[in-house]
């Protein structure tokens, strides 16, 4: 193991802290977020939203996107408007956008989104501060309710993120949530991701994971779900979900929508964590209780963790479970703990 | 048409009869005779003679109307015939196939039977396992995956094997039921290949597997390089993206550090 921290003495006998090294990148299917170490003791993430919107390309629009300062790629003689803006514009034009990746994975139907992606994730981690520097990539597992395989997915990335200048390592997106939120336990308990196209989730012991799986049910579903049923945009329905409403207290019929179905991927998570428990394959065994830590942007709506704790009372769990608690910075927990490992050199 | 022998019980129904002297005494000296069959051939004649003219069916079209019913009437049989052969060898196969089925299921129920009872092996090996780390080390975290280690895995397996060497030398010692001992044989075989399969299962979970090589990384670089190598035009580089500011993880490093046993 290497750290990548290092103190610098300069001439008048002082010292002065050298930013760590290494870089974590939450790879999500929603968000893509870069975390750095900054100068003042703290961490600065770079967040840019997974998508991207064709329009038709001339002069004037080029020059409009400009000057409004939307970030655009010209592709295939189109312009291509890329990460929050393109979601900002679908919504004003009533069009859904294009993503790269779908339920957790590189979306197979878009190849045509690497060179953004690319892009993306070039202006989000920047140069790296020497070359191969340690970029640490979140990646799911394996998910217990469909067939999915995650070789393409972490292999793509990896080649992408070496062809920037850095060194690439790939981590299991639950394990970046017990390093980012679990120190206060010894990193021992339950990191569970709810990211938009999966739940990720990750037992770990003493920093070592145990288990991994993931179910394929995250943001995603409950926009797609929420669409169906109002009869509207999916983007329409992302953006209800994320001006923040409470699902404890839906105020409309579009809220209550809403809070059906984020109930209802709780649930469905929890059941298949128990599932998972209780099949005995590969379960480790803890004398005291264990916390679990959630986080993810699909996690941020307001009363989640709340209607997480009454969802996992009504079910009898197979192991003893202390605190069960949201990240305070839940958008960017899966980077920061990518930034962990890339900071301790883990593996 | 009528028969002759009908033709002829009529004429006798309305004839009278006479003796030649009562004829000669009527001054009857030559009478004219007719055979019944003509009468008979007559009627006929007549019959088809008023059918022709009221616009029905000759006899000729009759007949072979009624030989093409006839034929079709066979066809229909034979057809009939053809389709209950058919109707009972597909029941003979969905029985034959219902018969199968029901032997699979109970293989089924025999071989899950015998993959629990592996399991449960698994998993008190394990527990032995676990209990005869703590005392070496009790930090240690446990093993990534938490089940039986590669090690204890192989010692059953050996030892299911001994077993069967056993019984197998016990077997030919043993004359008076060699019988008995082929079929412990046999059913130690069927479990140790049973436990094999799901030994080998298990083994590929835990990263064990009789396998060799895999674990190279694969690069997929070449498959997107004219995608990702390109230049695009774009002003991403005049774009300042979100940022937020975020907790330190000095504090998760001092953590791991010392989890790690480091400074």
């Amino acid at each position: 193991m290497t750290d990548q921290q290092g103190i610098t003495p300069t001439d008048g006998g002082t010292t002065e802290t050298v930013v760590g090294l290494g870089k974590g990148l939450d790879v999500g299917t929603a968000n893509l977020a870069a975390a750095v170490q900054n100068d003042e003791g703290g961490i600065t993430v770079n967040v840019e939203r997974n998508a991207f919107l064709d329009i038709p390309s001339d002069v004037y629009s080029k020059n409009m996107l400009t000057k409004l300062k939307v970030p655009y790629v010209v592709h295939n003689g189109k312009l291509v408007v890329i990460g929050e803006a393109a979601f900002e514009l679908a919504n004003v034009f009533g069009r859904e956008t294009r993503r790269p990746m779908a339920d957790g994975l590189v979306s197979p139907s878009e190849q045509d989104a690497l060179p953004m992606m690319k892009m993306i994730i070039q202006k989000i981690l920047g140069e790296p501060s020497q070359p191969g520097e340690n970029c640490y990539f979140s990646v799911p597992a394996e998910s217990l309710d469909v067939d999915n395989n995650v070789v393409y997915h972490q292999g793509l990335f990896e080649s992408l993120i070496n062809k920037l200048g850095y060194k690439a390592h790939a981590i299991n997106e639950g394990h970046a949530v017990v390093f980012s939120e679990l120190a206060d336990s010894e990193f021992t308990g339950i990191g569970l991701s709810f990211g938009g196209g999966m739940a990720n989730a990750c037992i770990a012991y003493k920093s070592i994971p145990c288990l991994s799986f993931s179910v394929a049910r995250g943001g995603d579903w409950i926009d797609k779900n929420v669409a169906n049923v109002l009869g509207v945009p999916r983007s329409k329905a992302t953006s209800m979900k994320e001006r923040g409403i409470d699902i404890r207290d839906p105020q409309s019929r579009e809220e209550e929508a809403v809070a059906i179905y984020y109930r209802s991927l709780i649930t469905y998570v929890l059941e298949n964590i128990k599932a998972r428990f209780e099949s005995g394959q590969n379960m480790p065994n803890f004398s005291e209780p264990i916390d679990i830590a959630c986080a993810g942007g699909t996690s941020m709506v307001g009363g989640f963790i709340e209607v997480f704790r009454e969802e996992f009372a009504k079910i009898d769990f197979p192991i003893p479970i202390g605190r069960i608690f949201r990240s305070e910075e839940a958008l960017t927990s899966v980077s920061k703990g990518c930034l962990v490992a890339a900071a301790i050199g883990e593996e | 048409m009528e028969s002759v022998d009908d033709i002829k019980e009529q004429l006798a129904a309305r004839a009278r009869t006479a003796t030649l002297e009562e004829l000669a005494d009527q001054g009857r000296r030559r009478v004219r005779l007719i055979r019944a069959e003509h009468i008979a051939q007559m009627i006929a004649d007549a019959v088809n003679h008023a059918v022709q003219d009221a616009g029905l069916l000759d006899p000729g079209q009759v007949d072979a109307l009624v030989e093409k019913s006839r034929a079709e009437f066979h066809d229909a049989i034979r057809e009939r015939e053809e389709q209950l052969r058919v109707a009972r060898v597909a029941e003979e196969q969905l029985e034959a196939s219902e018969q199968e089925l029901a032997d699979v299921q109970a293989r089924f129920a025999a071989l899950s039977h015998e993959l629990a009872l592996a399991r449960s092996e698994l998993e008190q090996a394990h527990g032995e396992l676990e209990a005869a780390r703590q005392p070496a080390d009790g930090a240690e975290a446990p093993q990534r995956g938490g089940t039986a280690s590669p090690d204890s895995v192989r010692d059953m397996a050996a030892e299911l094997a001994a077993l069967k060497a056993n019984v197998a030398q016990q077997g030919a010692s043993t004359s008076g039921a060699p019988a008995s001992s082929v079929d412990v044989a046999a059913a130690l075989d069927k479990l140790a290949r049973t436990l094999n399969e799901r030994l080998d299962t298990f083994g590929k979970k835990l990263g064990v597997s009789a396998a060799v090589g895999g674990d190279a990384p694969v690069d997929f670089g070449g498959m997107f390089r004219e995608d990702v190598d390109r230049e695009l035009e774009s002003n991403m580089g005049d774009i300042q993206t979100k940022q937020r500011a975020g907790g330190g993880i000095a504090d998760n490093l001092a953590k791991l550090k010392k989890l790690k046993g480091g400074e």
